[in-house]
């Protein structure tokens, strides 16, 4: 202990700060005071505030364009998703700018160009990317990047900048509670997936639910909302259990259910979760009448990888092609997924759809203000009440589409047939399931 | 010839010249704002900065006193959670604008205690244990955060007020970096640093001559986690939005350890000129080759590893222990008769 106490008396000396001679000292100290000296008398440098978009300067104006950016990945995490989102808003601009002939804004058509780079699904770089879309590349309004936590990093910027953002693929509710005035999503938000479900189920003669969630933003606020929703449908809640990211085992908390006995199990996470739930509540002979699953029903590949225990699953849908919405521009959505389809080769994901309506939103309310300043876009996205082939469009004040409701899906004969909401639906809910010993 | 000179400027970059130039390059950078920048450039600038940061605090302890450490982006995220918390749930702060520079020390201090409470056990291991053991740590905090939902609001994450100042941000680190590369360069001239150097070189030996190898140790980490700390907060600040994914990411420390080691481990000006580097080859990569960049990019470090492994200014006359620096030297030798 005392050659420790030692050692901390002599550690200046030998840290070198007793070597340094006294002249250098001064020197030091005199140099940096002149340097504080001279920063006081300095103005603040001034940085080129101009971010006006390149259309309001004059070549702009000449050529007719209006510049959109978005900064999407095409690698990293998010490559699979982004690259959906990708087709989906490249499905808009093909057609707006070949079909449909230019944005009319005020009698005036503008071609539309559209820059787009890769995130990485990196923070730090789709912060810089939205930075110099807007600064470098003078876009006049960004659609939004892939997944709600890149939406937070990138929606923040635009904001700064007073440009609008309206993005399609950011569903978590924490978006819509920093009082954002430019961020517009056309997605149902995360809160009412479940909404139509559950609506459905208490119709049918539910009286219970039990909910499982991932911690992650996005099954957070899924479970968020099915609570309400069960307590607004009269549906009592039995138990509310969550599990961290990347779980490999859910039995402990399906076990936890079969206890509990509730008529709808409702589960939330990400495509494997979905599994999980599935086989572990077969092991376990947990029965619950209705299992509403949040991702992975609406997937084909569920039903390759579990089989004929897949059947009767609902999942909430953002959007199916069998639904029943359409608009004047790409038709039903049956019309808008040929038209996917036979571009790109695969028939489009619910991303490829609700990134398409996106920049059709964002293109519509252009033409609904004649302008292409951020005010009156704002206040025509603010006004806007729509159908398109995605739903309905109409956002609220705080830039949700909270008009939207969500769509449900059942596994029926190995098909993924649309039940809900009435007007979209192609078949009848099959409930109760079977126990899994009659199937 | 060529040797000569190298060495000219490594001892010119460890005695006064080095720090006198490198405060020439600051007043320039300083200065730099007022030929009339974009805030593009000012972000670009404030993330060279940071990165310059970290690269330099990660080679205080992986490259200096050679504990090469797998999982120093922890303090990045103790940083970085501490600023969350006390900007979002904190009544002791003035105002969202100024409580930032008021939360900035302590998200340094929480990781330097940190350090202190997780550097005892480990800095006792050696080799790969120590590298494995706070790999280990910064995986295990990620999930403490995960759990701690109440404070840290669990995988949904903090929602920082969107207060952007690119200005600010870009004179915040320059002076930050200023700071630390020059404390680096201060700690490489002094015994303190001689005295990582000897537990580098021989631990046993520096302990048999007297040397305290412990206080030295947590000494060097704990300064190293102050700095990583300060600037995770600030990320978290200017990122506006932190959970558990985004902060805790592995990459940070792949780049903290693959910048200090193209540049020079253990050396004061080889971690900057890595980080700058990087930087530039990221940014510049990525606009030509669009779709492959990454992969252009992992193949360049392979490369760079291989053959550099002593970095940048590990290519001085003597590196004779790299194939490179073995090349280069048959060269010169070729050329001097």
């Amino acid at each position: 202990m005392k050659t420790k106490i030692n050692e901390l008396a002599t550690l200046p000396n030998r840290l070198g700060i007793l070597n340094m001679t006294r002249l250098r000292m001064l020197v030091l100290g005199l140099v940096v005071l002149a340097a504080l000296a001279g920063c006081a008398r300095l103005p603040t440098p001034e940085v080129r505030e101009d971010v006006s978009s390149a259309t309001s300067t004059e070549d702009g104006a000449a050529a007719n364009v209006i510049r959109i950016g978005a900064a999407v990945s095409e690698t990293g995490k998010y490559s699979r998703e982004g690259r959906d989102t990708r087709q989906g808003y490249g499905t808009w601009l093909e057609w707006v700018n070949n079909e449909y002939g230019g944005i009319d804004v005020a009698g005036k058509r503008y071609q539309v160009e559209l820059v787009m780079y890769d995130d990485e699904g990196d923070p730090d770089t789709v912060a810089r990317l939205v930075e110099h879309l807007i600064s470098e590349d003078r876009v006049d309004f960004l659609l939004g990047p892939y997944s709600s936590s890149l939406t937070q990093s990138a929606s923040a910027i635009s904001e700064k900048y007073d440009k609008i953002m309206v993005e399609g693929n950011g569903a978590s509710e924490s978006l819509f509670e920093r009082g954002f005035r430019n961020l517009f999503a056309v997605l149902t938000p995360a809160g009412n997936y479940t909404q139509s479900a559950l609506k459905m189920l208490a119709e049918q003669g539910a009286k219970s639910v039990a909910i499982a969630y991932e911690d992650t933003a996005f099954p957070t606020s899924v479970a968020e909302g099915a609570q309400r929703w069960a307590e607004t449908y009269g549906l009592e809640v039995l138990g509310v259990e969550t599990y961290p990211r990347d779980v490999a085992d859910v039995s402990g908390i399906m076990a936890k259910f079969k206890e509990a006995e509730p008529d709808v199990f409702v589960g939330g996470g990400h495509f494997n979760d979905a599994i999980l739930f599935i086989r572990s509540a077969k092991e376990l002979d947990f029965n619950p009448k209705a299992m509403v699953i949040t991702v992975g029903p609406s997937n084909p590949k569920l039903v390759q990888e579990v089989g004929a225990d897949a059947e009767y699953v609902i999942g909430p849908t953002q959007w199916e092609a069998s639904m029943g919405y359409a608009d004047e521009h790409f038709g039903t959505a049956a019309e808008y997924a040929a038209r996917y389809e036979a571009r790109w080769g695969e028939p489009p994901t619910y991303q490829a759809a609700e990134s398409t309506a996106t920049a059709l939103a964002l293109h519509l309310a252009i033409e609904a203000a004649g302008a292409l300043d951020t005010d009156s876009v704002r206040t025509a996205l603010l006004d806007m009440d729509i159908v398109t082939f995605y739903g309905p469009i109409n956002f609220d004040d705080t830039g949700k589409n909270a008009s939207k409701p969500m769509g449900a899906i059942q596994v029926q004969d190995g098909e993924i047939l649309v039940v809900a909401p009435g007007h979209a639906a192609v078949s009848e809910l099959r409930y109760p399931a079977p126990a899994w010993k009659d199937r | 010839m060529m040797a000569r000179v190298w060495d000219r400027l490594a001892r010119l970059g460890q005695g006064w010249g080095g720090l006198g130039l490198w405060w020439l390059l600051l007043a320039v950078l300083a200065l730099y704002p007022y030929i009339g920048v974009t805030h593009l450039t000012l972000f670009l600038g404030s993330q060279v900065f940071v990165l310059v940061i970290l690269a330099s605090n990660w080679n205080l302890i992986g490259g200096m006193t050679g504990y090469v450490d797998f999982g120093h982006a922890v303090f990045f995220g103790i940083g970085a959670y501490v600023m969350g918390i006390l900007v979002t749930k904190s009544p002791l702060l003035i105002s969202p604008e100024w409580g930032f520079l008021q939360a900035l020390p302590v998200s340094g201090a929480a990781a330097a205690v940190f350090a202190l409470l997780i550097g005892l056990p480990t800095l006792r291991l050696k080799g790969p244990y120590f590298s494995i053991a706070m790999l280990g740590t910064f995986v295990a905090m990620r999930e403490i955060v995960r759990v701690l939902r109440p404070l840290t609001g669990g995988g949904v994450g903090l929602n920082l007020p969107p207060v952007l100042n690119r200005l600010g941000d870009y004179y915040l680190m320059l002076v930050l970096m200023g700071l630390v590369v020059s404390v680096m360069w201060w700690i490489r001239r002094s015994e303190f640093g001689q005295s990582l150097i000897a537990i580098r070189e021989d631990e046993i030996g520096a302990e048999m001559r007297g040397i305290n190898t412990t206080l030295h140790k947590i000494l060097a980490f704990m300064i190293a986690a102050f700095f990583t700390g300060v600037v995770g907060g600030f990320w978290a600040w200017q990122n506006t939005f932190i959970d558990p994914d985004v902060v805790f990411i592995e990459t940070r420390t792949v780049e903290m350890v693959m910048m200090s080691m193209l540049g020079g481990l253990g050396t004061v000006w080889g971690p900057p000129l890595g980080a700058v580097v990087i930087y530039v080859l990221q940014t510049v990569v990525w606009g030509r080759l669009f779709g492959i960049h990454l992969l252009a990019l992992g193949i360049l470090m392979v490369l760079l590893v291989l053959f550099l492994p002593e970095g940048i200014l590990g290519m001085s006359g003597r590196g004779g222990s790299t194939s490179l620096g073995r090349l280069l030297g048959r060269i010169r030798k070729r050329a001097e008769p």
